[in-house]
């Protein structure tokens, strides 16, 4: 009996992960067929792959330079939403004063508005500010981000205090401090927060979209989306599309996977 | 730490100065532009615009690319903030929203200076673009709602006319349903993925056959809970509810994706899937204006047009080689028949090009019987209510009178804001 | 301590708080309280604005469009929620085995979290497609009879959720088997001697530890369901009639398609009520059990 569940549960398990792996499988099938084998009844499983889709995706567009740009994006957005949030977690994990929580809260509250609602007042800023259509556009607003710093504050937290009063005692300045000993700490809890910021800046669309206006500036998002057609969908290109938008995370993700799945852990919740 | 940030802001100074450098003008006078066409209209547009950039040497248009339905929110934005470029693309629907806050520049004065002749224009088109007899752009093509048969199914059945009366719309397909399993009438009526409005341009197009607009003259009030819009509905909803021609729940894409693998007896579509449809080995078919259900003819039909956008300051300039971008692509409107639309232009359609094209000339006339939408900011959202409201009714199988009753007294609470 | 440490606390603050303070209040604050100023405006973006006082909100409450929106919200919020926080549970215990099963699960499941929302949309409008899709391949393959996953309204919803699960249980998962990790073998050691049986474990111990986790996972959880758009936006554009049309989608359209920048306005501000409200229940109820 015991053993029969066991084995259900494994049945089960693997089931589950079939599931979970399907439509990443399809995504990919999708993208290596041709526009006319699509839209088929059956389930045609055998076919010939082709890389005419991506052939056109090349061909047709500025690819490279979008791919450059996300990466540019992405990546001085992870940098400086670390220095900046992590600072700010260190005020609210470590120094006592009055109005504390209220400060949290006030910065927690952040995660609770939908950012879609916020596009045209922050075009309308932007463009006062005379830079309606930089990258630096796209990177502002995604700077200051709640969630991380709600991740850093609760590390922060559980990092024992004795290490920092021993450095005090000796002279050393609060930035000291909080750059030899607890960032070097923290480094998966930085890590986590990077992913998190970086997944967030390589997968936003509405806002560059709005914020770039010339297409040698778009990122890779927002250039992939035109592969939809002015009427319908052609799927397989759209797939095509999605996959080498995609790409660079999943490297990305295979790279660092144990790190990635490792650091968000840690970083849960602390108390 | 201090190294990374360092790097960070000379990568940020970095974009923002070549950003900068990029501005500085060259010597051919560079127009900038934004277009919605993307998938096959994308490759045909932007051949015609590289064939006028290499045409002449005083104009460069840049043009910038985003998908039709996240353009508006990006031109919008900026319109709002003045930031929009030189010329835009602009359905011809949309005019009426953007008119009355002044960031497009009336026409008249300039079309005069660049020497465009007016005259070889398509009335219709052209007038639907005149708010307050101030012409606010100028229309590149009409696209209408046709009726496209496959013409193998047709002689399978044996039949060999093109219905051409509601009556002979439903026996047709019916026969061809009866006989062949194909779906008599593929016309979408489901918004999923991708919201096609069928049903609705269906409608329009039925009430105008019977000589009744959607709105009252001063688009305050719906016009359609009478005689023809009952007539119209009850056709939309016999062919799904009573006659069976078209499945429930039937999709955009499934319409098109049965028509072109032969699956389907007729659709009802935009012109633009044409192209599409000639890419498709093996498809026999025709494709003819919108049948006259009610006796007239009238066809629901989108327009493309070209808008200027108020400046903070006013480049003479710029605005006449913008024009003259304009003239010549309508100009050449056989280009861009290719995908399917219908030029406005006599000049274009007169030419060997166009009537070498197969199928175009077959519905070139549609251009004839198109009608304006309503000019009215509110028209977009009066435009959903319906699309979901019929799609609504006749998936529940409402009868005509509550459907439109229900219907009229939404719109009107949305004209009345 | 020394006098340095307290000497410099003021200075302290300010510098290490200015840079993150200053782009959240510029870059988010500043244009929600924008938005709050508009939504007492009349405004369609490119003309004046007329002040109109609290017309905006009284219209909000009588507007069917605007209430059922709202309600789909709800809806998503209420189904969703305990879903893809109880898959994610799921997930961790699978993935919590120090098995070959155990990490290829945690890849798997993790893997669609990276996919930005208009991938994950595009590919399950894909695969939900009616005559098309793989979806109802399967079910023809299997003789059953296809379903209209996103033209059928009574089922459209529930697509929508299926992709959401499938895109978001991973981040749950991650967080919950954090959680996990931090119970002490110990104590699961000791319930085995006693011998507790699996589903005890599960209950007695397991589930009471991560009361904390599980609180975070619901706020978050609840949160993003309230801000749901981009799923519904390309899957179903809120259709079929509709049906599935969720609030943030209603506000995008009226900004964007009708111009009514004003009513867009106040309805985010409701929204943002209501989400303050719900998660700050949550949220005060923490302080006390720290203490």
């Amino acid at each position: 009996m015991r053993k029969l569940l066991n084995i259900l549960v494994k049945v089960l398990i693997l089931c589950l992960i079939i599931i979970w792996l399907i439509p990443v499988v399809w995504l990919l099938v999708t993208s290596l067929k041709s526009e006319n084998t699509v839209m088929t009844d059956k389930l045609s499983l055998i076919f010939t792959p082709t890389l005419e889709n991506y052939k056109k995706a090349f061909s047709s567009t500025l690819l490279g330079r979008w791919l450059v740009n996300s990466l540019i994006v992405s990546v001085i957005t992870t940098i400086l939403t670390l220095l900046i949030d992590s600072t700010m977690a260190y005020v609210l994990a470590r120094i006592q004063f009055r109005g504390r929580n209220v400060l949290f809260i006030f910065i927690l509250a952040g995660m609770m508005i939908p950012f879609e609602v916020l596009i045209i007042q922050l075009y309308l800023e932007l463009t006062k500010m005379g830079l309606a259509n930089t990258l630096i556009a796209v990177m502002l607003p995604r700077l200051a981000m709640p969630i991380g710093v709600f991740i850093l504050t609760q590390f922060f937290k559980s990092i024992p205090i004795v290490l920092e009063e021993a450095a005090f005692i000796d002279g050393a300045s609060r930035f000291t401090v909080f750059r030899t000993i607890i960032m070097p700490l923290s480094k998966s809890a930085l890590f986590a927060v990077a992913i998190i910021s970086f997944i967030n800046a390589w997968n936003d669309f509405l806002w560059p979209l709005v914020a770039i206006s010339s297409s040698e500036k778009y990122t890779i998002t927002v250039g992939i989306a035109n592969f939809q057609g002015t009427h319908g969908t052609e799927y397989s290109l759209i797939m095509a599309g999605a996959v080498l938008a995609s790409i660079p995370q999943i490297i990305m993700y295979i790279l660092f996977k144990k790190n990635i799945v490792k650091s968000i852990a840690m970083t849960g919740i602390k108390e | 730490m201090k190294k990374i940030a360092g790097l960070a802001i000379t990568l940020l100074l970095l974009v923002g100065t070549t950003a900068v450098t990029a501005q500085s003008g060259q010597k051919p006078l560079e127009i900038t532009f934004w277009s919605l066409f993307t998938g096959g209209d994308g490759e045909f547009f932007d051949a015609m615009v590289k064939e006028f950039n290499a045409s002449q040497n005083e104009i460069v248009m840049k043009t910038d690319t985003v998908k039709f339905d996240d353009y508006y929110t990006k031109l919008t934005a900026a319109l709002a903030a003045k930031t929009a470029p030189d010329v835009v693309v602009m359905h011809q629907d949309r005019l009426s929203t953007f008119v009355p806050s002044g960031v497009l520049l009336p026409l008249d004065t300039y079309v005069q200076k660049a020497g465009i002749d007016l005259s070889t224009f398509e009335e219709a088109p052209l007038n639907n673009c005149k708010i307050n007899n101030k012409l606010y752009a100028i229309p590149l093509d009409v696209h209408p709602i046709i009726m496209y048969c496959n013409m193998d199914l047709f002689s399978k059945a044996g039949i060999t006319k093109l219905p051409e009366s509601l009556s002979e719309l439903i026996s047709t397909a019916e026969t061809i349903q009866n006989k062949t399993g194909a779906i008599g009438i593929a016309a979408d009526n489901t918004t999923a993925t991708y919201k096609a409005y069928t049903l609705t341009r269906m409608f329009l197009s039925m009430l105008m056959e019977q000589g009744v607009y959607v709105f009252n003259a001063d688009n305050t009030k719906a016009n359609f809970n009478n005689e023809a819009g009952i007539k119209s509905y009850q056709a939309l909803s016999d062919i799904v509810n009573k006659y069976k021609l078209t499945p429930k729940g039937y999709d955009y894409d499934s319409s098109v994706a049965d028509f072109r693998l032969g699956k389907a007896a007729i659709h009802f579509n935009g012109v633009w899937v044409t192209g599409l449809f000639e890419q498709q080995p093996n498809l026999n078919f025709v494709a003819v204006k919108f049948p006259a259900l009610f006796g007239k003819n009238a066809a629901w039909a989108g327009s493309h047009t070209f808008a200027i956008p108020a400046q903070k300051s006013v480049d003479e300039k710029k605005i006449i080689g913008a024009m003259k971008f304009i003239d010549w692509m309508t100009n050449h409107g056989y280009l861009w028949a290719k995908a399917g639309h219908v030029p406005t232009r006599k000049t274009a359609v007169n030419t060997k090009e166009f009537k070498s094209l197969p199928h175009r000339a077959d519905y070139a006339d549609a251009a004839k019987y198109v009608f304006a939408t309503p000019a009215t900011p509110k028209w977009p959202q009066c435009y959903d209510v319906m699309s979901d409201q019929l799609e609504e009714s006749i998936a529940l199988n409402r009868d005509a009178k509550t459907a439109l009753t229900k219907l009229e007294q939404a719109i009107n609470d949305i004209l009345k804001k | 301590m020394s006098s340095h440490y307290a000497d410099h606390k003021k200075r302290d603050i300010v510098l290490f708080s200015l840079p993150y303070l200053a782009i959240y209040v510029a870059f988010l604050v500043f244009p929600v309280i924008y938005g709050v100023y508009l939504s007492f405006f009349d405004w369609n973006i490119l003309s004046s604005k007329v002040f109109i006082g609290f017309k905006n909100y009284v219209e909000a409450f009588r507007d069917p469009e605007f209430l059922s929106s709202f309600s789909h919200t709800l809806q998503f919020v209420c189904i969703s929620t305990p879903l893809i926080i109880i898959v994610g549970f799921v997930m961790a215990l699978i993935t919590i085995q120090p098995t070959r099963t155990g990490r290829v699960a945690e890849t798997v499941f993790f893997l669609p979290y990276m996919l930005s929302t208009s991938v994950v949309g595009t590919l399950w409008a894909w695969i939900f497609q009616k005559n098309y899709g793989l979806a109802n391949q399967v079910l023809k393959l299997l003789n059953l009879k296809p379903l209209g996953w996103l033209t059928d309204p009574s089922i459209a919803m529930t697509s929508i959720i299926i992709a959401t699960l499938w895109w978001t249980a991973g981040f749950n998962m991650i967080l919950f088997s954090a959680g996990m990790k931090q119970i002490p073998d110990e104590i699961y050691d000791a319930a085995k001697i006693d011998g507790a049986g699996s589903f005890t474990t599960l209950t007695k111990i397991t589930l009471p530890l991560l009361k904390d986790t599980s609180l975070l996972v619901l706020i978050l959880q609840v949160i993003a369901s309230f801000k749901v758009f981009g799923q519904v936006y390309v899957m179903t554009g809120g259709g079929p009639y509709g049906t599935t049309r969720v609030l943030v989608q209603y506000v995008y359209k009226t900004g964007f398609n009708y111009f009514r920048l004003g009513y867009a306005s106040a309805m985010s501000v409701i929204l943002f009520l209501v989400i303050l409200l719900i998660s700050s229940l949550q949220f005060l109820r923490k302080p006390d059990q720290a203490q």
